[in-house]
Parts: C-alpha cells; structure tokens; sequence
C-alpha cells in the first residue's frame, strides 16, 4: 500500500497564518515605500531645483537690489562659517571636558546626574535658546558675551553652542566607554598618573569618535534657523569676517527667500538648501568613516 | 573607570611627585569647571525664561493656560489654542510617524535583501540630518500645493462628516494637516532609524529558534522581536514627538499661522514655537513680551515633561 | 598633494568672496525695520556709497521688529511705517520720528477671472477681512463691479503674522471707514486678525497671495508691482475707484498738510475734497536716537535721503511720491532732523 504523498503545502489553520504573515509583510513594505517615496521626494526636489542655482555669481556675490535679477549667498556662505567656528571654539572644550568628567573622574552619581541634564538640555527647544541667548547676550546692557547690545555672531555661535553642547558630550561619553579598561590599567601599572592616563592614552584612543560627534554636531548646528532669528538676524548684504557684527546666514537666507514672491530668490533659496543638504550629508558621511574607522582602532 | 579602582591605587609603586598631583588637581577642576558650566546653561535658561515669563505670570496667573483671546493692541493674552495646536499637530505627526517609522524598521531589519538594507539605511541616516528650514522649503512649495490639491479634498471627501476633517477653504495650502504631515517627515528618518538598530539588536538565537518552533514571519517579529524592544521602540516615538513639539521654523512656514483654533485640521492654525518665531521681534508692548515669554516657559515644560516620560519608559521596560 | 590642493582650493575661496567683502569701518551704518521702504532703501544703498562712502546694512524684519531693534540700541536707525505709540516713545527715549518716503498700501489679489483692477469699497474690505464675505462671487462685491464674472471661488483674506507697519497703515484704513472693525479689531502693527492665514513680512504675503488662488491680502506697491500681483482699485471719499499710483498717492498727501508736533501723520481716507486721493495711503519714517555713535554720519544720510533721495531715479519705480509734495513735512521733518546732533 503506497501512503498518500507528502505535502509541504500549508492547509487550513497554517495557510491562513502564512496568509497573515504575508499580509504584515506586505503592509510593511508598503507603509516603508510611502514614507521613503516621500523622502525621496524630496531630496529629488531639492537637488532638481537647486542644482539649477548653482553658478559662479551664486557662490560669490550678495544678495542683488530689490527686484533685480542675479545675485548670490556669498556672505550668507561666509556667515554660517563663522557661526559654527565660534560654536564648536565654544562647545567642542566644554562637551569634551564634561563628558570626561562625567565618565572618569565624577562619581557614579554624579556621573548620572550630568548624563540627565544634558539630556534635558538636548531636549530643549531650540527658539527657547535663542530667547535665551537674546536676553542673556543682546538685550542686557551688561553684555555677557555678545560685545556689547547689538546682535553678532559671537551671540548667534554661542546660541548655536549651546545646541552642540549635549551632541558633543553624549558622543564623547560613548566613545570614551568603548576604551576598553585595560588600556588604563596597564597603563596605571606602570605608574602614570591619573591625568597623564586620560591626556596620553584615554583621549588619544577616542579622538576619531570625538571628532565624529564634533562632526555631526557641526552638521546639526549649520542647519539651525530658529537660534539666529534673535541673535544674527540684523545683517548686511555684504561679506563679513567680523564675529562682532551680525552676519548672513545660510538657514535664515533659505526662511526668508522661501516665503518671497519672487521666482529669482526661490531658486536662490532651493541654491542654498541644495548647497546646505550636500555641506550636510558630506559631514555626515564623513563623520561615519571617522566612527567605522576609530571602532576599527579600538578593536570593535 | 571610576575614582579609585583599587587596581589602580595598588599599582602605582612609587608615590606621585608634584607634577602629578598638580596635573590632576588641574584636570580634575577644569573638568568639573566645564561640567559646572554646562549644568550652569541649563540652569540659566530656566531662570532666565521664567524670570522674563514673571510679569506676565504675575498678570495672568494660571488663567493664561485656559484663555483664548490673543490680542496684542489690546494687551489680551491667552494660550489656550497656542498650546491645543502644539499638542494637536505633534501628537498627529506622532500617529503618523510612528507605524511609518517601525514598517521601516522592520523592513530594513527583516525584510529588505541586504543590498537595498545598506543603501536605503545609510539614505535615512543622512535624511535625519535634514535641516528643519530645508523640510520647510519643500512643504511650501511642493507639498502643501499637493495637499491643498489631492490629499485634502480625497480626505474630505471620504472623512469629511467628521468635523476634524471637514473640508476647509477652496484651495488652502497651509494649514494644521499639512504641518502635521511636515513634522512627520522630519521624525520620521530619526526615529525608524532608531527602531532599525533596535530591531537588529534583538539576538538571533531567540528569532531563529521561534521560527524554529512553526512561527511565520510575522508571529516571529509580533512575538520575539516586539516585545524585547518595546520600551525602546516607545522611546524612540516620544523623542520625535519632543523634536516637533518644538519645531518652529518648519511649522511656521506651512501652518497659516493663525488661531483660533477650527474643528477641522484643514484649517490654518498656530503653534506656540511658530507664534515666538513671528511675533517675538516685533511684539507691540512689554506684556506682550512677556506673554510670549510666557509661552515659552509653558513650551520649555512640555518638552520638559515629554523627555522624563521618554527616559521613564525606558527605564521601565528595560528590566 | 591633496592637502596642498585643499590649501590652494580655501585660499581661493576667500579671494573670491574677497570680491563682494564690505568696507566694515566706522562707515557702516545700520538699519532694520520696516518691509514697506527696504525697496526703496535698497535703491539708496548704492548712491550713499558713493556719495559719502557710507555702508548701508538694512535688515527689513518689520516695522515692530525695527522700533524694538531702535530701543535697544541695536542698530543706528530704525524704519518704520507705524508711528510710535506713547509707550514706545517713552521706551525709546530721546528718539525722533522723522517722516521720509511716501507710498501706498495696495490690496492685491490673486483671482482668476477677475478684472485687471478689481473694484472694491472700504466697508466691503473690511467684510472681507472681518470673515463675513466668504466668497468672491458674493453680491457685495458683483455690485461694485458690473459685468465682471466672477467666480465661486473661496476668499482667503491673508495678513502679516510680524509685526508691521503696513498693517497699521491697513487696519488704520479699515477703521475709518467701518465702524465694525474699529470695534472688534482696531488700529495696531499686530491685530487680531478674525480671518484668513498670516504670512511673515511683504514679501511673504506676496508669495502666499501668488499661491493661493483665491487670495485677498494688502501689500506695499512696490512688491505688488514687482511680483505682478494684481491690486484694486479702492473707492475714495469722493466716490471715485482709484489704484494706487504716483499722482494718485500725492493727492492724498496734499489733503494732509498740517504736521502735529511728533510728526505723527495719518493721510488714509482722505476727505471728499481730495477727488483724486488713494485712499489707502502712508508716509513712513526714520527713528534715530538724538545723540548716539553714528548721529553725524545720520544726520547727512537722512538729509540725503529727505532731498536727493527722492528724486525720482530713486522713487518713481517704486512708486514712491516726493516728500516735497507737502511742503510742510518736509519742513518738518528738515527740523526735527536738526535736533538730532552728534555725541559731544
């Protein structure tokens, strides 16, 4: 007597639990497809738009008189360099100080207790901090660190400090935990001081992680608006080096130009968010070899 | 790695000269200078936000939080549609983003063929580093046009007995829906690539051993991988919900910028973030300011709370 | 090599926007302030330079935005088309408002079918932006403008979300003629507007009357000329449907030629006897501080502007009338600039 012949297929109760599964699947996919169309979407508008911007005039003038055609975000180019100079002069010492004080010399508590309010202070708003910062650098007449009462750079930077600080600190914290302990035992053992272990061994072994958190921090910064709107608002149309003086920016250039009624300063503005998505995705791209890299250092 | 790991103390065989203790006295105060300062930043920002909201505090009292009259001339002042709209177009984008952002995830982690895995994950990473005001740009001119022509009205139509979706004006561009779905693109990348690495750091022993046992696909992931994330995947939700809660720059450019607040989220509306970054430069008196102040103090909270309530959860569910 | 390049690369760069660097010296002169008279201004920046060497840096964030900037010392002038309120006078302290450029407000539109200059009335306006005419074939409106067809089209009434001095001069407008919008909204740079979607600055309330079909917002003239948005033509006391336009603007001024002793003028809805007035027009000014760091170098700029700044190479484009239409502004203004001498 031959036995009936075995069949993989699933019936019944099995075939509607495949069906279910597939359906999951299916609706997975798809609500990922929509949202990465969408995003999609977008960086096609941006690069189709603004690609069209781009030119010699673009990259080296101001912006052109009222109504007239041409023109470009020299100074708004100059400006955001500026701005995320004076940030990380600001946040790059303090995150690194902070996050090794945090994770080598503080007690645990403490310890836990900075981790928190850096993440408190991550979480803020970032119009919140340029209030702030108004109050603090430019309205008061005993400026703190806005070079007396008028908007600056100096002011916008530290706002846009202030934004990097937690980024800065939290990457530091994290890559300076993967040093693996036995790098500072051995090197205790063979009676470095404490500083001596963090300056010569720890920090060394961490540089490429810190960078890359510096790296995406300054990317994050760059792309800021609501810091400026109260602190580097009131500039010139010209280029400017001087960190006293209120400066171009590239994100407010894009804030105002894009709610214009004129076509020339729309393409302008698609110019600049092509210009800054690209500084931006080159940072970040750049920043992730950096991380790949130091893992591969530290044997991760 | 913490102060005095006995290993450490034993180790030293000789006793440290001055330069030692000098160097780590300075170490150790300027860290903790620094660490001092940024604790300082966080500390002044409060102070100087409610110090600035007093006045208006002093005037308004508690009050503010339920009135809705914003009438600058008249020196009225009242959040209520403020804070209804922050919360309204947030916690819409959240509803949104959030399945999004874990079909992402587990597509990425599950289901993608490892090519598409790689490029699509790196494409979302940099995604997330989209500035605000860029997300802006493309809603005013390419998305709100597209809403306002084809999403709204195919809404309306099938929606359009509720009064939430009831069809607003002939061709409104900016309005609360359309910042909603603003703000679900900006979480969106943060957020499913979060759940991405969750997903992917769920062992594979306990996915491969219920697959093992007859689960499909999907029972795998609803049973295995789920489970041992969810705090995370709750957490990572609530961050972008922080993230748009304060949102002004993106929100202002697509909302109308307008209260009070309609039934319907085809309408214009105003957020408080959106409301400081127009009106804060040029506020008419200095009870305005301080209003805005004010709402600035309610929004520094919300965030505030939202943030305990993301790291509560994690704690929660990482027993 | 590859740093050597990115070495020569950077140095290139900054010779290159070493071309559009500005002369920040003693020189520089700043400004912020109104949106209404950054056009004009923008004209004038090239001229100064020229004529005294004098770097203009304008940032036009709002009138509001300007007279906070002005209080606060930020800037060496602010511009603004509001006249200071008491509280802002006595915040500013030893502030002037100098009256110096003239224009007009328009209410531009974005309908498709309607006339070149659609005909519009005060009370009607005022319907519109009140929220109780919603559609562009309403019977107020089809009776102002016979054998126009206009479509069912939605009105979206758009405003500015900043502060701003075209709104004043807008809302100053409405309330003479309509005694409803005096009540429920009244004269500020910041109304309470009951209706529509706010959009910040002119030239934002251009770019969202251009997208938005069936939009009704008011404007300077000059953004709405420069963007081709269409205007309309508003009735005036003497019953006339007039578009803003150089004579027409002149003509509302000469109605006016009295100046109050802070230089405070409102020229809207002139008097019947004005038959070729726009209704909706408005003088804009200069705030500086008697004495402060730059008063000298101010002194000269706003008499330049106030003389040789309107000639019409400047001002006609942007229709901008003369201030010398009203001798007695001029005066005025001519002596309150006076008062305003360098630090000792």
């Amino acid at each position: 007597m031959t036995p009936a012949p075995l069949s993989l297929e699933a019936t019944g109760r099995t075939r509607r639990r495949l069906l279910v599964s597939r359906a999951a699947e299916a609706a997975a996919v798809g609500a990922a497809a929509v949202a990465l169309g969408a995003l999609g979407v977008l960086i096609w508008s941006v690069g189709s738009r603004g690609a069209g911007a781009l030119g010699w005039s673009f990259f080296t003038k101001g912006p052109a008189l009222f109504g007239q055609a041409g023109g470009g975000i020299a100074p708004a180019l100059v400006g955001t360099l500026l701005l995320v100079g004076v940030a990380t002069a600001f946040a790059l010492p303090v995150g690194v100080l902070t996050a090794l004080y945090a994770n080598e010399l503080a007690p645990r508590r403490v310890a836990r207790q900075v981790r928190l309010w850096l993440d408190v202070l991550n979480g803020f708003p970032s119009i919140v901090i340029g209030i702030f910062v108004f109050a603090l650098c430019v309205q008061t007449s005993l400026p703190v660190i806005g070079w007396g009462r008028h908007q600056s750079a100096i002011a916008g930077g530290f706002a846009l400090s202030i934004i990097m600080l937690p980024l800065v600190s939290r990457a530091t914290m994290e890559v300076l935990s993967l040093v693996p302990h036995d790098l500072r035992e051995a090197s205790y053992a063979l009676g470095v001081s404490r500083w001596q272990t963090v300056v010569r061994v720890v920090v060394p072994a961490s540089l490429g992680g810190i960078l890359t958190g510096t790296t995406l921090a300054v990317a994050r910064a760059a792309g800021e608006t609501a810091p400026l709107l109260f602190t580097c608002a009131l500039a010139g149309q010209a280029v400017d080096w001087n960190p006293t003086h209120s400066v171009q920016s590239i994100p407010l250039t894009i804030f105002q130009y894009s709610e214009s009624a004129d076509s020339n300063l729309h393409r302008q503005a698609w110019g600049a968010a092509f210009v800054l998505i690209v500084a931006v995705l080159l940072t970040s791209l750049g920043a992730r070899l950096l991380l790949d890299r130091s893992r591969r250092k530290l044997g991760t | 790695m913490n102060a005095g790991s006995l290993t450490a103390r034993a180790a030293l065989p000789r006793s440290r000269g001055l330069g030692d203790r000098l160097g780590d006295r300075l170490l150790h105060g300027l860290t903790a200078l620094a660490t001092l300062l940024a604790l300082l930043v966080v500390a002044a920002i409060v102070w100087r936000v409610a110090d600035g909201a007093w006045p208006a505090i002093r005037l308004f009292k508690l009050g503010f939080l339920w009135h809705d009259v914003w009438n600058a001339p008249l020196d009225r002042f009242g959040a209520r549609d403020l804070i209804v709209g922050t919360l309204v177009t947030s916690f819409g984008a959240m509803l949104l983003s959030a399945p999004l952002s874990i079909a992402i995830g587990l597509f990425l982690s599950e289901l993608a063929p490892p090519a598409i895995r790689t490029s699509v994950g790196t494409l979302i990473d940099m995604l997330a580093a989209v500035p605000s005001v860029v997300v802006g740009l493309w809603g005013i001119y390419v998305l709100a046009p597209f809403d306002a022509r084809h999403v709204q009205p195919l809404l309306g139509s099938i929606l359009g007995w509720i009064p939430v979706f009831a069809h607003g004006g002939d061709h409104v561009e900016s309005t609360v829906f359309t910042a909603m779905v603003v703000l679900t693109i900006m979480t969106v990348p943060i957020t499913s690539s979060i759940c991405r690495e969750l997903f992917l750091g769920v062992p594979s022993e306990l996915e491969q051993g219920a697959i093992a046992l007859g689960a499909t696909r999907w029972e795998m992931v609803r049973t295995v991988v789920v489970p041992s994330v969810r705090g995370g995947v709750v957490a990572a939700v609530i961050l972008g919900l922080g993230r748009s809660l304060g949102e002004a720059i993106a929100v202002t450019q697509v909302i109308g910028n307008f209260i009070p607040l309609r039934a319907s989220i085809f309408e214009p509306g105003d957020t408080i973030a959106s409301r400081l970054a127009n009106q804060y430069q040029g506020a008419v008196s200095s009870t305005q300011i301080a209003a805005l102040v004010y709402l600035a103090l309610i929004l520094l909270a919300i965030t505030f709370v939202t943030n305990l309530a993301a790291r509560r959860v994690v704690e929660r569910f990482e027993r | 090599m590859t740093r050597r390049l990115i070495i020569l690369t950077a140095a290139a760069a900054l010779a290159a926007t070493g071309a559009a660097t500005a002369a920040t010296t003693d020189t520089t002169i700043t400004g912020a302030g109104s949106t209404f008279v950054a056009p004009l201004v923008s004209a004038w920046t090239p001229a100064l330079g020229k004529a005294f060497g004098y770097t203009i840096q304008y940032s036009p964030v709002g009138s509001g935005a300007g007279i906070a900037a002005i209080t606060n010392h930020q800037v060496d002038f602010g511009a603004s088309d509001a006249p200071l309120t008491p509280d802002q006078r006595a915040a500013c302290g030893d502030c002037v408002q100098i009256p110096w450029a003239l224009s007009a407000t328009a209410v531009a539109y974005d309908v498709p079918g309607a006339p070149a200059h659609l005909r519009l009335d005060g009370p009607t306006i005022a319907r519109i932006f009140l929220g109780q005419i919603t559609k562009w074939n309403d019977p107020a409106i089809r009776k102002l403008n016979p054998g126009a067809s206009m479509p069912a089209l939605g009105i979206t009434p758009v405003f500015r979300s900043d502060g701003s001095g075209t709104s004043y001069n807008f809302t100053d407008y409405l309330a003479s003629v309509s005694p409803a919008w005096k009540a429920k909204v009244g004269v500020s740079t910041q109304p309470a507007f009951p209706a529509g979607q706010g959009a910040k600055g002119s030239s934002g309330v251009a770019g969202l009357i251009s997208r938005t079909p069936g939009a009704i917002g008011y404007v300077d003239v000059a953004y709405a000329t420069a963007n081709h948005i269409r205007f309309a033509a508003v009735r005036n006391a003497a019953g006339k449907f007039l578009y803003p336009s150089l004579r027409r603007i002149e003509a509302a001024a000469a109605a006016f030629p009295k100046v109050p002793a802070g230089n405070e003028m409102h020229i809207v809805n002139a008097p019947k006897s004005a038959a070729l007035a726009y209704p909706i027009s408005t003088y804009t000014y200069v705030i500086v501080h008697r004495s402060s760091t730059h008063a000298a170098q101010l002194r000269k700029l706003i008499f330049w502007a106030l003389t040789q700044g309107q000639q019409p190479q400047y001002t006609a484009k942007l229709t901008f009338a003369p201030l010398s239409t009203v001798r007695s502004v001029l005066v005025a203004a001519e002596k309150t600039l006076k008062t305003v001498r360098p630090a000792a």
